[in-house]
């Protein structure tokens, strides 16, 4: 039994050459009906002398496989009918987990057995793999929990059941049973069945890992099957929820209160990007989908919450990445009265909370590096930063935007590919100029947990001035691995200033539309990414014009959280059904 | 009422800044003699003459040492006259009225975090001179934001305490210094008493399963409240209390799923397909890959891709879309929350959503019973009682006995379809074309069932025809193991044994594909992907999906949806 117990491990951790070794180990060639998605198991099937020819064995790679493979089973659906069995039962008493019952008989010695009443246990779960013996067979069952042994005997089991097992069961099928207890004399814990039932026969045999586990987009688009084969997937999903709900208790523990605002919108604000739009069919006009839920929350402070939070879905009509979904989920938050330097405090808490919630500790792996989310995490403005690493002082640059550039040039010119470089030739004010070289040299270097602090004024339209610096504002961009994880101000709370900013915002947007549209074609136009439309939200300007109180706000990107707390290396690991290409 | 009219309009789009901006410089004048726009424009220069002094009016940040509510609840037992004066206390919250009664003497009511405070501001008690203060005093305006810091005291001057009505005065602070920390520039509404609302208008004690009486707002115009909810939070009390009640309701919800082990997911918003509901989708284009994209109209189909996945419980609260007309009960975005729960089936949701309910309803309003207007505030309430267990009555067996009907067993055959539409008919009941089985039958349980149930009800044993995704009854055939809750003649839930079947799911599909030719273009589409996921393999399983707006409605006496939805989709203004 050894074996199975191993394969109950090795679906993350599959070791060929271990896993051989151990499949080997002992057991008189047992047959191996189809065991699942382990390299391993793929081969001991493949050395059986046993090989059952339809349901048995490896890898229907082929439609035509898996169309006979459905042919068979669903053969086996009406032969179940015909017993008078439902092939998919409708509900199953469970008195224990997997789990559960691990735990409860943890200390059960190896070859003991518990009969009698109050040891009879009641389990149900997927059957993920299976041996079996003249009149013994072992079979694997999985539920959400972890794994169990079933140990059935052909003399213990009613009726013919021990018959049914062997012809009308395959692994994927979804079994409830029932039996006492028993510990097998290779340690393995396992309910001696006494009775079973076939609860959902399934069609369709389990990839295994050669197919699953290699084709990224098929495990994507029918991630349920990515879960049944690789259980740690699912983990991530859980561990997904436990961040949700710690970031929800940290924020709730003071005083936050959640709201929803829409996501249908008449004019999408809060940010500087491409947003979907949709039609709105009784109403006969066009509706954008929210690209921030920044706004809307602020005239929740106008409206007298102090502090309020929305944990939410977000649009952008921007390109697939590793890192970028069209739907994201952030949490942005406001709190009265408070600036900044609040959130920074406020930052750390939710992290090290999630990253203690997750791990119990709190130096996190990241692809390979050691991250340190002790607190205090470092605060250092942008000015010193583009200082430390490219020498260049901006405080002591000339006004004159194009000696300032030449001077960016100089210094970091050597080493940057074209596209930076005309990046930099692009920025309009020394304010973007500052932010591009930050982003080329500096961005990429902040591994460890880092506020850069007090961005330009040009780049930041919804930020307060600074109290001390002109042409900064209070604002901070929060950086682990790399990546922006989290983006917040002392909000601008004056109206008239606010108005400016954002008037300014949409002659800048469009006049760099014009200016595409002057020299691009029209196919190209298209896809540009200034083609849009940006509006100023008006109603917004006129409930800044009751009064906000002086507020700070944050928004935290989620997926790029639970990313950070699950070693995950793309978007699309965390998200449980990202958007993908057409399939083809 | 006619009272309205005499309430300023509040301001709502941009040209009365604009205008404002333009205006010429005037001397202030009397703030209630003045024109809205004048007042706009008197508070703007202001503003600018501030500016150009060098002041900053919107400080980046102010202490707050507690909120109004903690103020409240720490200061509430002190005895008359005593006060704290060595207790350095800073609050903020906006001026909601304010009075004067010399250049000494300020009082303010003061709004912070849903609560009401008075503040009680002496020139002797201020850190600035008497001149100053009275300056400063004069320049604060109803509406403005302001910091206090100072100490509590019950002031002896209140109304009730003068009139002998109070022997304790009310509790107060005395501000050592009050800053304004963000100014209103516009004048707000205000409350303009009228013969019916005279008795009723501070109702601060509104809790949730109460009635409420919108009529007695000092924002009353309803266009106004929606579209600038934050005009209707800052003036209308119990507003606030009706979103935090919902919060509630969402996180006693949510407690309640974790604490029975479900786990919390989220599934796509935008897909290839919007299934799991018959409804008509919003739909985008994703630019960059070309992509037609439908917004979700359920989020069933994917909830159960999980559980065949391995989550046994699974839930989602989130925002579905429906591109339909709105009318009281309908918008085009709304808030769901669906669970899924392997092994069980629709007796057992019945249970757990009966424990949820009545368990909600006992933590939120302290009884099972709510206060609700039904039929409209000009009817008398009427009393919902969550007191478990909830009726439960069979679709076709009530609907026979109520109707004096004897329905066809098969209700797929033609003949069956003829026998509904007679009954249609017969009784009156209205049924638009097309006449399918599953619309006439529709009509009828809402003529003859939904009716009736005004406390919860359960409406059990739905036809196959009208639950394209729901398990086939295993006693009963032709019908499904199936149940609607009824709460005051509403929908609040949806559930069943979930049908796992690939080969009768296919089947059933192709049933609605029959309706849809028929002209039914609400009936489901076939969605290959689910079914192809369903051969896998899902293990029987329960589904529940509840819309959290109207539940929310239930608690707080709202029988239009935009009363709790904070910022409702509303038609555009010319």
């Amino acid at each position: 039994m050894e074996g199975l117990k191993v394969w109950r491990l090795s679906s993350s951790i599959a070791r060929p050459s271990n896993l051989r070794q151990l499949f080997g180990f002992g057991a008189p060639s047992p047959l191996v009906l189809r065991c699942l998605n382990t390299v391993a198991a793929a081969n001991a099937a493949t050395n059986t002398r046993n090989r059952r020819s339809s349901t048995s064995t490896s890898t229907p790679t082929s439609t035509s496989d898996r169309e006979a493979v459905r042919a068979i089973r669903l053969k086996k659906v009406e032969q179940l009918r015909s017993k008078g069995l439902e092939p998919y039962g409708y509900k199953w008493d469970r008195s224990h987990s997997a789990r559960e019952l691990q735990e409860v008989y943890k200390d059960l010695n190896n070859g003991e057995e518990l009969d009698g009443e109050s040891h009879h246990v009641s389990i149900a779960g997927r059957i993920v793999a299976r041996r079996a013996f003249g009149k013994l067979a072992f079979l694997t069952l999985r539920d959400d929990s972890g794994t169990i042994q079933l140990y059935c005997e052909k003399e213990r089991l009613l009726n013919d059941q021990f018959e049914q097992l062997k012809t009308l069961v395959d692994i994927g099928d979804i079994l409830g049973a029932s039996g006492s207890i028993k510990r097998t004399e290779k340690g393995e814990l396992s309910v001696k069945v006494d009775s079973f039932s076939i609860l959902t026969k399934s069609l369709l045999p389990l990839p295994d890992k050669f197919h699953g586990l290699t084709d990224t987009d098929k495990r994507y688009r029918q991630r349920y099957v990515d879960m049944i084969a690789n259980p740690e997937v699912a983990d991530i999903f859980r561990k997904r929820a436990m961040i949700m709900k710690e970031i929800r208790k940290t924020v709730e523990s003071r005083g936050f209160v959640e709201v929803e605002t829409p996501v249908l919108q008449g004019a999408a604000g809060g940010a500087d990007a491409r947003p979907f739009v949709t039609y709105h069919n009784s109403l006969g006009r066009d509706l954008y989908l929210r690209i921030a839920t920044e706004l809307h929350l602020k005239r929740m402070l106008v409206g007298g919450f102090e502090k309020v939070y929305e944990i939410g879905r977000i649009f952008r009509n921007e390109g697939i990445s590793t890192r970028h979904n069209p739907e994201f989920t952030t949490i942005e938050m406001y709190e009265a009265y408070s600036d900044y330097q609040t959130m920074m405090d406020m930052a750390e808490e939710i992290v090290t909370q999630c990253a203690l919630a997750v791990h119990g500790k709190l130096a996190v792996d990241y692809q390979g590096t050691e991250i340190q989310l002790q607190r205090p995490w470092r605060r250092e403005t942008m000015h010193n930063l583009v200082k430390e690493v490219t020498g260049i002082d901006f405080t002591e640059l000339e006004d004159d935007l194009k000696v300032a550039k030449d001077a960016v040039l100089k210094a970091i010119g050597v080493g940057i590919d074209s596209k930076d470089k005309s990046s930099i030739e692009a920025c309009p004010s020394l304010g973007h100029l500052l932010n591009e070289v930050f982003e080329i040299s500096v961005e990429p270097k902040l591994l460890q947990p880092t506020f850069v602090l007090d961005y330009p004024i040009e780049i930041s339209p919804l930020a307060k001035p600074h109290r001390r610096h002109p042409g900064l504002t209070e604002r901070f961009e929060l950086f682990i691995c790399g990546r922006e994880l989290a983006n917040a101000f002392s909000e601008l709370t004056d109206p008239l200033d606010q108005r400016a900013r954002l008037e300014e915002q949409v002659r800048q947007h469009n006049k760099k539309r014009a200016e595409t549209v002057a020299d691009g074609t029209e196919e190209k136009n298209k896809n540009e990414d200034s083609m849009y439309e940006v509006t100023l939200d008006d109603d917004f300007l006129t409930a800044l014009e009751y009064g906000m109180p002086p507020a700070s706000g944050m928004g935290l990107g989620i997926d790029r959280l639970v990313m950070l707390l699950t070693d995950s290396a793309s978007i699309r690991d965390v998200i449980a059904f990202p958007v993908l290409k057409i399939s083809q | 009422m006619d009272s309205c009219a005499s309430e300023p309009e509040p301001a709502s789009s941009q040209t009365l800044t604009k205008n404002a901006l333009k205006g010429e410089r005037r001397p202030m004048a009397n703030d209630d003699a003045v024109d809205p726009a004048q007042y706009l424009r008197n508070r703007i220069q202001r503003l600018a003459l501030q500016k150009e002094s060098g002041l900053n009016p919107y400080p980046h940040k102010f202490e707050v040492s507690m909120s109004a509510t903690e103020f409240i609840r720490k200061f509430g037992s002190l005895h008359v006259g005593e006060h704290v004066e060595n207790t350095e206390i800073s609050l903020a919250g906006r001026v909601l009225n304010k009075r004067s009664s010399s250049s000494k003497l300020y009082f303010y009511d003061l709004l912070g975090d849903g609560a009401k405070i008075q503040v009680m501001a002496e020139a002797r008690h201020s850190d600035t001179d008497e001149n100053e203060f009275a300056k400063y005093h004069s320049a604060v305006k109803r509406g403005d934001i302001v910091g206090i810091c100072g100490f509590p005291r019950y002031n002896l001057f209140a109304p009730g305490y003068a009139t002998g009505k109070s022997k304790r005065g009310e509790l107060s602070i005395f501000p050592r210094s009050l800053v304004v920390l963000a100014p209103c520039l516009h004048m707000l509404p205000k409350h303009t008493i009228t013969s019916n609302s005279a008795g009723a208008q501070h109702n601060h004690s509104w809790t949730p399963g109460t009635t409420r009486n919108p009529e007695t707002y000092v924002l009353r115009d309803q266009e106004t409240r929606y579209r600038q909810r934050y005009l209707d939070l800052m003036l209308n009390p119990e507003v606030q209390k009706m979103f935090r009640t919902r919060a509630k309701i969402i996180s006693y919800y949510r407690n309640f799923l974790d604490n029975l082990g479900f786990v919390e997911v989220e599934t796509p918003v935008m897909t290839m397909a919007a299934g799991g509901a018959a409804a008509r989708p919003f739909i985008t284009h994703h630019n960059e890959l070309d992509m037609k994209l439908c917004m979700r109209i359920s989020l069933e189909l994917y909830l159960k891709k999980l559980v065949i996945g391995g989550f046994d419980r699974v839930y989602e609260i989130g925002k579905v879309f429906r591109n339909e007309g709105m009318d009281l009960t309908h918008l085009p975005e709304f808030t769901t929350c669906e669970f899924y729960m392997a092994y069980a089936d629709y007796n057992d949701l019945m249970d757990l959503i009966e424990k949820l309910l009545s368990g909600m309803v006992k933590e939120l309003t302290g009884s099972y019973k709510i206060k609700y207007h039904g039929n409209g505030f000009d009817s008398e309430p009427i009393e919902i009682n969550f007191t478990p267990p909830f009726r439960r009555i069979d679709l076709i067996e009530e609907l026979e006995s109520r109707a004096n009907l004897s329905i066809p067993k098969d209700l797929s055959t033609e003949t069956a379809n003829r026998f509904l539409l007679e009954a249609c008919e017969k009784f009156d009941v209205k049924c638009l074309a097309p006449h399918t089985t599953t619309r006439l039958l529709d009509k009828l349980v809402g003529h003859f069932l939904e009716e009736t149930c005004i406390n919860p009800t359960f409406i059990i044993n739905y036809p196959e025809i009208m639950s394209p995704l729901a398990k086939w009854h295993r006693s009963k055939p032709g019908l499904t193991e199936r149940f609607e809750l009824f709460v005051n003649k509403r929908e609040l839930c949806n559930a069943y044994t979930e049908l796992n079947d690939p080969e009768v799911q296919r089947q059933r599909f192709a049933e609605q594909l029959m309706d849809r030719q028929m002209g039914d273009e609400e009936a489901m589409v076939l969605d290959e992907s689910f079914c192809t996921a369903l051969e896998y393999g899902l293990p029987p399983t329960a589904g529940l999906g509840m819309g959290i707006d109207r539940l929310a409605m239930l608690f707080t006496d709202s029988p239009n949806v935009k009363e709790v939805t904070l910022f409702p989709t509303m038609k555009p203004q010319d």
